[in-house]
């Protein structure tokens, strides 16, 4: 047997589901044990507040299920429970609250270490001179960390008073559905839920599409609306630059086609 | 690679973030820190602004868990660059893995797991050490792993494997003492035969820690429990082969105040000297 085969072999062994038959070497139980008490332990430093909500037998019974399902890849342990929310999605079907808070947890701790990038600040656009054909143009960087997604219920509520350790009375009151944004300014993270209309302007920019294409979405009558919101979110640190699309070169005398 | 490690003799402390707000706030007497280098790489934000503080105060030496240098399939190119964008970051003493494989076509077990010593192991250990160190432009440092099985049709003892690969790569080792312990008891090896077969001159750390028992009485490498009088004995036995290469404790779990784990590296650090005069 090659190393690749004997490794493949150890990989499969230490993968397989308790059920299979066949009874482990007791070094090969300790190999297993700590790969799963790994992973567990992983999901559980991610989704704290996760955990606390839906409790502890039915967290490490959704846990056990992922680290069956979705064995780890990335180099990274930090990665490891990326699909997490998306799987308590399907098991917790009926409680929406529980994939947003699990969703809001991760990409919360992503900001706090996502690559740095440097914040524009309205100083640095002011700076830029732009007149109104480059603001149709203009595009523009998400801050560090950035994510977004619908939630339809108060997960940002429920993160607080997880956080407070006063969820024992919280009440999950009926929510119009929003999107909930999450960035890193400076060393902090934050989120925000956002209404329909700001998330329809800023998601123009998300999807790299020119500002004009907001100012189009905003219309005459939301012109200044949409020029708060802007304000806001350069405050905000919403924003990591901007671009523009090169202007033409001008063809020099007498160069041919 | 014929590049070489000068040795270092100083008294340090796995980083972690526990402790991270006393080491930021006065000195401590520290000569080096280590820090998990998958924690600071292909990150930003908090995590590497404290190591670049970190950075300001000690030397830092990087040690990883993910090369997977003993992986049949050879080594991630994505982790290298980003480990040798953390070294150009911070210029570290060094940086180490272990004698071991994590992972296989795409899966990552996140574990240190074993390698059978044989010739085929020792070429693929020997070709991934050669390629890391051509990527990261400078040796590597290999450290002994605690294991908890054995293959049959091994060729070489543990230190043997890594006495060769000393010499067909140039890497130097970094010795973890209670790995050396915990192996010796799970297989029924003495360690200082362990130790009396490693070239002196290729050590340049070493680490101390604990370990627990496990159920059927092997020895587990938990690093949540001081060190032991068996594993303070075996680092007096390698201090007086090795000298008073760079020494550290290691503790990954129940951590303990940042001063306790100073009074621990003390007793590293009076061991040693008692050998020195």
């Amino acid at each position: 047997m090659t190393l690749a085969q004997q490794q493949l072999a150890f990989a499969a062994e230490l993968r397989a589901d308790d059920a299979l038959p066949g009874e482990a070497s007791p070094g090969m139980q300790i190999y297993r044990n700590a790969y799963r008490a790994r992973l567990l332990s992983a999901l559980e430093v991610s989704y704290e507040r996760t955990r606390a909500w839906v409790g502890e037998e039915a967290f490490a019974a959704a846990a056990c299920h992922y680290v069956i399902s979705q064995p780890p890849r990335d180099w990274t342990l930090d990665s490891y429970g990326a699909n997490f929310p998306a799987v308590l999605a399907c098991l917790f079907t009926g409680d929406d609250e529980v994939a947003e808070l699990a969703w809001l947890e991760w990409y919360l701790q992503q900001a706090f270490a996502a690559p740095d990038r440097a914040e524009l600040n309205g100083a640095v656009l002011a700076q830029a001179g732009l007149d109104d054909a480059d603001w149709e143009q203009l595009r523009l960087t998400m801050a560090s960390g950035f994510a977004a997604r619908e939630v339809r219920r108060d997960c940002t509520g429920l993160w607080q008073a997880l956080r407070s350790g006063v969820s024992a009375g919280f009440v999950l009151e009926p929510a119009d559905p929003g999107m909930l944004i999450v960035w890193r300014q400076g060393l902090t993270p934050h989120f925000r839920v956002l209404s329909a209309g700001e998330f329809a302007a800023l998601d123009c920019l998300v999807r790299n599409k020119p500002f004009g294409a907001a100012a189009t979405i905003a219309g005459e009558a939301g012109a200044a609306q949409l020029g708060q919101w802007f304000a806001q979110w350069l405050n905000e640190g919403l924003f990591s630059g901007f671009s523009l699309p090169r202007a033409p070169l001008a063809r020099p005398p007498g160069a041919g086609c | 690679m014929s590049q070489t490690i000068q040795p270092f003799t100083g008294f340090g402390l796995g980083l972690r973030k526990e402790h991270h707000a006393e080491i930021l706030a006065c000195a401590q007497p520290l000569d080096f820190v280590e820090i998990i280098s998958e924690n600071f790489m292909a990150c930003g934000g908090r995590p590497l602004h404290t190591l670049d503080a970190v950075r300001e105060r000690h030397r830092v030496a990087m040690h990883g868990v993910s090369l997977s240098l003993g992986s049949a399939h050879g080594l991630d190119r994505a982790y290298l660059a980003e480990l040798k964008a953390l070294a150009q970051r911070i210029d570290p003493l060094w940086i180490s893995d272990h004698l071991c494989w994590t992972g296989i076509q795409g899966f990552n077990s996140h574990d240190l797991l074993p390698l059978p010593y044989t010739e085929e192991a020792l070429d693929i250990c020997a070709a991934n050490i050669a390629r890391a160190q051509d990527v990261l432009e400078r040796p590597l440092l290999v450290e002994n792993p605690s294991s908890y099985l054995s293959f049959a049709g091994n060729c070489f003892s543990e230190w043997q494997f890594l006495a060769a690969l000393t010499e067909r790569t140039g890497c130097y080792l970094l010795l973890d003492v209670n790995n050396i312990y915990v192996s010796g008891v799970n297989h029924g090896f003495d360690p200082r035969a362990f130790i009396a077969g490693i070239p002196a001159d290729r050590v340049r750390q070493m680490h101390l820690a604990g370990h627990s028992q496990g159920s059927d009485g092997m020895l587990i490498d938990t690093h949540d429990a001081p060190v032991c009088p068996e594993v303070w004995e075996l680092y007096t036995c390698a201090v007086q082969r090795f000298g008073t290469c760079a020494t550290m404790i290691e503790r990954d779990d129940a951590i303990p105040p940042l001063g306790d784990l100073l009074t621990e590296l003390d007793q590293a650090r009076t061991a040693a000297a008692a050998l020195a005069a």
